[in-house]
């Protein structure tokens, strides 16, 4: 499975280049434009690209489980924003350079006398930083994740569009049909990747809805919710997968948001369990959900998951990255598998350990080692204190450990320590997962 | 360490594209 991973994702690196080279180089093809100097064709090519990357990252965000699957949802979304930056920093050099070498081209920047294509031009540079500068910066600009993602599809789409414009409006490059006709296609297909996203798969959740079939209270803090298709199969997922999960209102509203499975994978009947923890935003009302409310789940996603051949499985939980270690635990006693669980888990408190009581229970039908770490243990506590910390983590793993199996979900600088420990300790890249729930 | 390849992987696509832009740039250079 990891090699046909690797190869789709070659493939898909591959197609990506594709896409943000060829039709700038197709520029070339045909009857071409008067040369001018090099400088101001680099920028212009800087433009185009930069321009492409932009459009391109509709597709990054359009779930498309069969370009997601090699990589995993938190990943692809994590290179959707870091290749932004590159994209803003090809994007502001095309003016730079050009009022650098031209300078005569400085008196574009009064939008009131320039033309409507330098308006175009500057609508899309300022869109395209708002939406980079509140995309780094939503949680310090204390901006709300719903106004955000809204806002976030305003500008990328507007960004996109006035680019557009303004490399038709140059008509430098595009006076040929054909290449105005290539790129206006570009950009409806990127912007038909956002209509996929937000209409045709709200379309197709709409006629698969799910109900609450039980709120369930658990330790720290944390609901379940258990829900039930209504009218149809529902889905089969992989252990460790997730789903985008519309609580309130219908699946067109821009308000899914991105949880674990938390049951196991091997229930026949469709039913899923995700498990939320109040973080004080809108999870603080997940525990006020009536049962049989109407909800929809988008999914599964992610490529966090067992299944590759292991002589153990090794999984370090810090607070709720319980989640998905609880549908892998679950899954393998239902599957009755024989091989040695070994579970590190974080917790606040000995009070607040989510599932405390069932992982006792589970031990029972599955060689599970559970090795609790509290930050703040009760008076007596022999256990491991503090947080799960690599020195920690080496106490409890029995050799040879290249030929385990990890999963990593928690804290960001947890899930730092053990991947570097796990660097240092020889384990290759493809033998441990790491999922950072956080990632939108 | 798959966001570390994801990494390298951003910065492989931006030095790609910065390359390309030059050799367009003196193909137009070079068409005249």
């Amino acid at each position: 499975m990891q090699l046909r991973y690797a190869v789709r994702g070659a493939i898909w690196v591959v197609l990506y280049l594709l896409f943000i080279l060829a039709p700038l180089f197709a520029l070339l093809a045909g009857s071409i434009p008067p040369t001018r100097d090099f400088w101001t064709e680099f920028s212009v090519a800087m433009g185009y690209a930069g321009l492409a990357i932009m459009g391109l990252q509709f597709g990054l965000t359009a779930r498309f489980r069969y370009v997601t699957d090699p990589w995993g949802e938190d990943v692809i979304y994590h290179f959707h924003r870091q290749i932004s930056l590159i994209a803003v920093g090809l994007v502001v050099a095309h003016p730079l350079i050009l009022f650098v070498v031209r300078p005569e081209l400085l008196a574009l920047l009064n939008s009131i006398q320039a033309p409507w294509r330098a308006r175009f031009a500057a609508v899309s540079i300022y869109s395209l930083i708002a939406l980079v500068v509140m995309a780094l910066w939503r949680t310090k600009l204390n901006i709300n994740y719903e106004l955000w993602h809204l806002t976030h599809i305003v500008l990328a789409v507007v960004a996109v569009a006035a680019g557009l414009l303004h490399m038709i409006g140059w008509g430098f490059y595009l006076d040929d049909p054909w290449k105005r006709s290539l790129w206006i296609g570009l950009t409806v297909f990127w912007i038909g990747l956002l209509l996929y996203v937000r209409i045709v798969k709200p379309l197709f959740m709409l006629r698969r809805p799910y109900h609450v079939s039980e709120v369930r209270k658990e330790r720290g803090d944390t609901v379940t919710l258990v829900m039930q298709p209504d009218g149809h199969a529902g889905f089969r997922f992989r252990p460790g997968q997730f789903g985008w999960l519309t609580l309130w209102g219908s699946p067109f509203k821009i308000t899914g948001h991105p949880f674990s499975f938390s049951s196991s994978a091997e229930a026949v009947d469709g039913r899923v369990e995700m498990t939320i923890r109040n973080l004080g935003d809108f999870t603080s009302a997940v525990d006020k959900v009536p049962a049989g409310q109407r909800v929809y789940i988008d999914g599964p996603y992610g490529a966090f998951t067992i299944g590759n051949p292991a002589d153990m499985h090794v999984l370090i939980a810090g607070g709720v990255g319980i989640t998905p270690m609880t549908s892998m635990i679950r899954t393998l006693a239902d599957r009755g598998d024989p091989r040695p669980v070994i579970l590190l888990y974080g917790s606040k408190d000995w009070e607040s350990i989510t599932f405390r009581e069932e992982l006792e229970t589970l031990k029972a039908r599955l060689n599970l080692t559970v090795v609790h770490v509290l930050a703040d243990p009760p008076p007596g506590w022999t256990g491991e204190r503090g947080f799960i910390t690599a020195e920690v983590f080496k106490r409890h793993l029995p050799p040879p450990y290249a030929d385990h199996e990890y999963f990593i979900c928690g804290p960001n600088v947890m899930m730092d320590a053990i991947e570097a420990a796990l660097g240092q300790m020889k384990v290759p890249m493809s033998k441990y997962h790491s999922e950072r729930y956080s990632f939108v | 360490m798959r966001r570390l390849f994801a990494d390298r992987l951003v910065l492989a696509t931006g030095v790609i594209v910065i390359l390309l832009s030059i050799l367009f740039a003196l193909s137009r250079v070079g068409v005249s």
